[in-house]
């Protein structure tokens, strides 16, 4: 995808990105979101998180599966400064930080 | 502009001031990702103007590279935009009495943290004009905030080696959102099952497995939410 088709991408996730945030301001005052589509929606992100992140720490298309490698090690390091400190900055320098080190290890 | 409007959007950007510091390294991360996944530093502008919501930018990063087909790429940004269903339905409210090109507008800037911060306080707030200048105060704040921090990642991305694996500055970003969703059992099934699937399923054509993932991590969340319900009421 490049070029041209590239840009078609991006106008079309702006457009899909504006309708899911604007569905109920543009909509009117009749329209609600029933309790039960609502219970639903609200595990979409945690789903959607989940599926994407796990192939960049294990291993994605096409790739073997690696349960020990640096991601995966770092992304725990990551979860536990998260857990622990509210600090936004500290995460992407631990984070990163493990992974160099890991891979400088490796070789 | 009307002095109670003007009023309001100080009144904005004062709340969302220091939730809006918070972002900083965050727009910084989505820069660097944007750049070193093969975005140009003017595609990756453009995408951060156009799309304007990091979490579906970083995450359709390896698709959109991968060169998984539109309508999947188009399906996974949804998916992780339906947060922004809730969002809508929640504040609606605030804005049934607002002219249609300022909830035009406001479909464009309500992200999660005006959200958050402002949802309960402009549903308070009587006064339309002041309501409406608090949300695009605050809205505007965090635009520009965004844009700023995100063009200063995408150009320092020239200045790091290649060797650094910057594109994993979007997963540390992404986990970041993902680990205090995890605080709720039930939001950690959700998560475990979509990801243990999207690993098995990781070789479906055309990264379809994705979808299918989170399809089977969704039907795990209510299944288990349903399940802790259900033992609760019996006690």
């Amino acid at each position: 995808m490049e070029g041209l088709g590239l840009y078609g991408v991006f106008a079309a996730m702006f457009f899909t990105t504006w309708l899911t945030r604007g569905a109920f301001l543009l909509a009117g005052e009749r329209v609600r979101l029933p309790a039960g589509m609502q219970r639903f929606l609200r595990f979409a992100p945690a789903a959607a998180l989940g599926a994407l992140i796990a192939p960049e720490l294990v291993g994605g298309t096409g790739q073997p599966l690696d349960f020990f490698s640096p991601r995966l090690a770092a992304a725990v390091a990551v979860t536990l400064v998260v857990l622990r400190w509210r600090n936004p900055w500290l995460p992407f320098f631990v984070g990163m930080g493990v992974l160099l080190a890991l891979q400088h290890l490796e070789g | 502009m009307n002095p109670v409007v003007r009023e309001g959007m100080r009144e904005g950007v004062r709340r969302i001031f220091t939730v809006s510091l918070g972002l900083i390294p965050w727009a910084i991360a989505t820069g660097l990702a944007m750049r070193a996944s093969g975005l140009t530093a003017g595609e990756s502008l453009a995408m951060n103007l156009f799309v304007y919501a990091a979490t579906a930018q970083l995450g359709t990063l390896p698709l959109l590279m991968g060169g998984a087909p539109l309508w999947l790429i188009l399906l996974t940004a949804t998916v992780l935009n339906l947060r922004f269903v809730i969002y809508s339905a929640a504040v609606s409210p605030a804005f049934h009495d607002q002219a249609w090109a300022r909830r035009v507008a406001a479909s464009y800037g309500l992200v999660d943290v005006v959200f958050i911060v402002l949802g309960p306080s402009l549903l308070e707030e009587r006064d339309p004009q002041r309501r409406w200048g608090m949300f695009a105060g605050a809205a505007l704040w965090c635009w520009g905030s965004w844009q700023a921090a995100t063009a200063l990642g995408i150009f320092a991305a020239g200045w790091v080696p290649a060797d650094w694996s910057l594109g994993f500055m979007g997963t540390i970003a992404l986990l970041v959102l993902l680990v205090p969703l995890c605080r709720d059992r039930a939001m950690l099934a959700t998560a475990f099952a979509a990801g243990i699937a999207a690993l098995v399923l990781r070789d479906l054509p055309l990264r379809t497995g994705v979808i299918a993932a989170v399809v089977l991590g969704l039907v795990v969340g209510v299944v288990f939410d349903r399940m802790t319900a259900l033992r609760r009421r019996r006690g």
